[in-house]
């Protein structure tokens, strides 16, 4: 399902908050609209990564998984 | 050839610490016999007060305080067989990392830094010259449960992440070998330069290695000389040092050796901080400053040693927004 994304970010063994930061650069360098799909499995991720999308102001356009891995699709908001 | 040198090779003069001729740059890292100068600073102190010495620390061959740190990191690292083949990441407002990338590349190993906000452009670049990997981080990069200190986080994060084979990470905020490095070095300089006769010892917090590891030495010496601690004021701009009101307290700090704690402004920090360039020919870094306005308006027992932990090339960004047109021609 990648090929529907701009972007896929597999921050698999990564440990929060690491897959918080690596998608934070990832949308920066992308354009508005512009879509992310996010793999983690940290379990922290369930909590950082829709925190996360609030605090910068993009949409978490679905949120998929269990605690071992958890994947998300963010959409850049039109102002960051 | 004194007792320290070397014998010439067919590539090389060989060492000798006498004419300071030395064959690796590491040769030149602070020790008892090689110590960094302690100079008087006589004009921006009131006549009233007790003399005030300071410590150069920016005479230290990667410019700050932060080599004798790295360098006992390092060690530590290779004593608990944590540098075989991994590469280092560690947190750092820039000198420990300066250093860090200086002596890794001298071993052949790569550093990854998470750096604070804040730290002056100056410094990534060199350690981006030096071969490091700068990893700028905002302090509430957790947007959950840990809103302070994300370049720390960032770096544990990192160590921990696969599986930990990857990274091993020096750690200055809890590892004691940052503690040993003053210990050792810095505290037995400063007894020895000033003939036991110290009687205030000022250091600003920061990771806390250098206060606890000298005060430490020196109460040991003599109970009863007294340790100062700069703190700054939430939300300041003089790197290298920390507010406890909004980052947390290292676990390396002895808070039991600190008799007091002086609060500075920024205002006052980079006042003394223009003054010690102008005044007193010391080209220092702002954290300097702090520790001067601190230590110049303390009583009590002399001779009073500063700590000056690194000079102020690096930060001539933040000096050129305090400065505007001054010292440009008049018209």
């Amino acid at each position: 399902m990648t090929d529907e994304h701009s972007m896929t970010l597999d921050c698999s063994g990564l440990l929060c908050p690491l897959p918080v930061y690596k998608a934070g650069i990832a949308l920066g360098r992308m354009g508005p609209g512009e879509t992310l799909e996010l793999i983690c499995t940290d379990p922290g991720s369930l909590e950082d990564i829709p925190a996360m999308a609030r605090q910068r102001g993009d949409d978490l356009l679905s949120a998929s998984g269990d605690a071992a891995r958890q994947v998300f699709v963010l959409r850049k908001g039109g102002g960051a | 050839m004194t007792a320290t040198s070397t014998a010439p090779s067919a590539t090389g003069l060989g060492s000798d610490r006498a004419v300071r001729r030395f064959e690796d740059v590491r040769e030149l890292l602070p020790d008892a016999e090689n110590p960094t100068p302690l100079v008087r600073v006589r004009r921006v102190v009131p006549p009233s007060a007790p003399p005030l010495y300071l410590k150069l620390e920016w005479l230290n061959p990667f410019g700050s305080i932060k080599d004798r740190t790295a360098a006992y990191l390092l060690a530590d690292l290779e004593e608990r067989g944590l540098l075989d083949g991994r590469e280092l990441v560690e947190p750092s407002s820039g000198n420990t990392a300066i250093a860090l990338a200086a002596l890794a590349a001298l071993a052949g190993t790569r550093l990854t830094v998470t750096i604070p906000d804040g730290v002056p452009e100056e410094k990534q670049i060199l350690l981006r010259m030096l071969g490091a990997e700068v990893w700028p981080t905002p302090d509430d990069l957790c947007p959950v449960d840990n809103p302070k200190d994300g370049a720390i986080a960032l770096a544990r994060s990192l160590a921990a992440s696969e599986g930990g084979r990857r990274y091993a990470m020096p750690d200055q905020y809890a590892n004691p070998a940052n503690v040993r490095a003053h210990y050792e070095t810095t505290g037995p300089e400063i007894w020895r330069q000033t003939g036991g006769e110290v009687g205030t010892f000022v250091a600003g917090y920061g990771t806390c290695g250098t206060i606890t590891g000298v005060a430490r030495f020196l109460k040991e010496q003599d109970p009863s000389i007294r340790v100062v601690a700069v703190e700054p004021q939430p939300g300041h701009r003089l790197p290298g040092l920390k507010s406890f009101a909004e980052a947390s307290v290292p676990e390396i700090l002895d808070e039991g050796l600190i008799d007091d704690v002086v609060r500075v402004d920024d205002g006052p920090a980079y006042e003394m901080t223009t003054r010690l360039f102008r005044e007193e020919g010391l080209m220092v870094g702002p954290s300097t400053g702090a520790i001067v306005h601190a230590a110049a308006g303390l009583d009590g027992r002399g001779p009073v040693v500063g700590v000056s932990p690194d000079g102020g090339t690096k930060y001539a960004s933040y000096f050129a927004g305090l400065l505007g047109d001054e010292g440009l021609p008049t018209l």
